[in-house]
């Protein structure tokens, strides 16, 4: 039932394509798009990662809050427009090791069990992103990707942290790769508000705790031309060690700022 | 235009329908609990003939400090490690199974059992005594609970009392005590909920047996300890008053009336703590001075029958001592307990001091005299 249930949302996402432009959309929301940041701009989150864009073909991205804690370094690449699909490609690395030892630690913020010490961990993720606009105001991305890790050492395989939103981005720093899958589709309904709507499917390359599935729903709120608010909700379902899969629900919430 | 057609609004309404009634099957990141409520009934999958008693029936409790048995763990032997593994946590389960089958009780009070807890592997204990021993049902109720603590690394947990039974245990109830008032509220969400489980078994040709199992809190610096006796006590004083005949047991974390030391803060000081010494802030460790908690427990010696009695356990109290925090040291203090309104078989009470690798608490086991149905509360 609830690969249905997956499966129909997927559907949902991808359906009724259609063709048109929308400007004050791509310029206030081009974050999980085919789409780059224009040259010489740049954005930023609390939690979106800052992107920057060099040239009309390459953006760079990290995420400047979590930086020291998990350096990571990416680009978006733009490989131009075929059959009305914008498509570009994400490659990233990050080491997760200083974020991993950080929160291994005794009292409140040990979401990892202190005996565990990680030793360098590199992610590597690459993926392909294409964009449409499906209706004047209506943007539908899909995405696919994969992430792999190579290890200094393999962590145990109970220093995980078993909740969903970390566990299935996490759970190829500890084995197998993870196999992303996405679709998204945003819009804008009044000149300052835009919302999206998008599932993400994470399958791990292993035997168990091996498929996670999120919904995520946002609205924005573009309080003037450099500053927006977002916030929402992500449903999250998920084989977690633990093995009774559930539905979970979580608020989001985001300040996102950056060039006029 | 396309983007106003009705029948492309639907889907969207679909979402938003579904999300609606996912959201009734989300879980809050810790769970709270009302004053009752029903306890989990795990079951044997393949059962096994009960026991015919003819005129007593064994009872044992036993705090099993979820299956680690003495290893050092962060929250109360000054350990390091939070987390065990499957093969660190398996022995002391085979070894608790063996216990068990040893002084093979017809009923077990359970405290301190994890079902598929972060620091003991996802193993559920409880199934797995279950499974390997004699029993076919038990009542299960959680008084730690939560998806995830973000403290020390525990992680998810599901730590909480049962009651094993050969029969079948019915009207089983989670009864929740008084939240620690010494706690942050925050800290309050994601700490443990001290409770007590009930539930009744009927044993053919006798009158139905109520049960009662508690684990009161450990730590609490206040007169929270004070409140979950009064509580335990009012639920005692329920059953007795209309006319039931009841067993009730568990780790009081209390020390008997008249012990001989009530402070314990230099026996469970950890490296680097100091206590009783001018300018420490606090005095006394949290859960190791039983001074100001002396008489707590007189009232339930009062009114009824406690398996050790008070006379005997003041007559020589290292005999009946169940407890200690120490990995390497022997038992230092008395905490668990069993009670009734009816009668304990003369000279049947054994305190199990010689099971000392197995937890932190030696189980104490007693025989009750079974009351045939007719018989009535003199």
């Amino acid at each position: 039932m609830i690969k249905n249930i997956l499966a129909s949302l997927i559907i949902l996402f991808c359906a009724n394509a259609i063709h048109a432009q929308d400007e004050p959309l791509l310029k206030k929301w081009s974050y999980n798009t085919a789409y780059l940041m224009p040259a010489g701009k740049w954005e930023s989150g609390l939690f979106q990662p800052f992107r920057y864009g060099i040239n009309p073909k390459l953006e760079v991205f990290t995420n400047v809050l979590m930086l020291p804690f998990i350096p990571e370094a990416g680009v978006k690449m733009a490989w131009g427009t075929k059959s009305n699909f914008v498509i570009a490609s994400e490659h990233s690395l990050c080491t997760p090791t200083p974020f991993l030892n950080f929160i291994s630690r005794k009292g409140i913020g040990g979401l990892i069990s202190p005996e565990y010490n990680f030793s360098f961990i590199l992610s590597v993720y690459n993926g392909l992103i294409v964009s449409r606009q499906i209706a004047p105001k209506v943007l539908a991305s899909a995405k696919a990707g994969f992430a792999f890790a190579f290890r200094g050492e393999k962590p145990d395989p109970q220093s995980t942290i078993d909740f969903p939103l970390f566990y299935p981005r996490m759970a190829h720093y500890y084995k197998g790769t993870s196999i992303r899958l996405g679709t998204a589709v945003k819009g804008r309904i009044g000149n300052k508000w835009f919302c999206e709507e998008g599932v993400k499917v994470f399958i791990i390359t292993r035997k168990e705790n091996n498929f996670f599935f999120e919904n995520a729903g946002t609205l924005m709120w573009a309080l003037g031309k450099s500053l927006r608010i977002r916030g929402g909700y992500i449903l999250a379902y998920g084989k977690y060690p633990y093995v009774t899969p559930k539905w979970q629900m979580w608020p989001t919430l985001d300040l996102v700022f950056g060039s006029k | 235009m396309r983007n106003n057609h009705p029948k492309k609004r639907s889907p969207f309404l679909l979402v938003i329908a579904g999300t609606l009634i996912l959201l009734n099957a989300c879980e809050p990141l810790a769970t709270s609990f009302n004053d009752v409520e029903d306890a989990i009934i795990y079951t044997k999958s393949v059962k096994v003939a009960p026991p015919l008693p003819d005129s007593t029936l064994k009872v044992m409790t036993w705090n099993i400090r979820f299956g680690i048995g003495r290893q050092p763990w962060f929250g109360d032997a000054c350990g390091n490690n939070t987390v065990f593994k499957k093969e660190e946590v398996m022995p002391g389960l085979e070894a608790i199974v063996a216990r068990i089958k040893e002084v093979n009780p017809d009923i077990l009070f359970l405290q301190e059992c994890d079902v598929k807890s972060n620091r003991t592997a996802y193993i559920d204990e409880l199934q797995y005594i279950l499974d390997n021993t004699y029993f076919n049902y038990a009542a299960y109720v959680s008084e730690w609970k939560s998806e995830f603590i973000p403290s020390d690394g525990l992680g998810r947990m599901d730590m909480g009392l049962a009651i094993l039974s050969p029969w079948p245990i019915t009207d089983a109830k989670r009864i929740n005590l008084a939240s620690r008032g010494d706690q942050a509220g925050i800290v309050n969400y994601f700490y443990l909920h001290s409770c007590i489980v009930t539930g009744n078994v009927q044993i053919p040709g006798f009158k139905e047996i109520p049960l009662l199992n508690i684990h009161a809190s450990a730590f609490a610096t206040d007169d929270t300890k004070h409140k979950h006796f009064e509580e335990f006590k009012a639920e005692m004083d329920k059953l007795n008053a209309a006319g039931k005949y009841f067993i009730a047991g568990g780790d009081l974390n209390e020390l008997p009336p008249g012990s001989d030391s009530t402070d314990y803060c230099y026996e469970d000081m950890c490296p680097g703590e100091s206590f009783h010494q001018p300018g420490d802030n606090p005095q006394h460790k949290a859960g190791s001075d039983y001074t100001p908690e002396a008489t707590w427990l007189q009232p339930l010696y009062d009114t009824y029958s406690c398996a050790v009695p008070l006379s005997v356990y003041q007559a020589n109290q290292p005999a009946y001592f169940t407890h200690t925090t120490r990995p390497e040291h022997t038992w230092d203090r008395t905490l668990d307990y069993l009670f009734t309104n009816y009668r304990w078989r003369a000279g049947s009470t054994v305190t199990h001091q010689d099971f000392f690798s197995e937890s932190d608490h030696a189980p104490v086991s007693a025989e009750f005299v079974l009351r045939t149905k007719g018989m009535e509360i003199k």
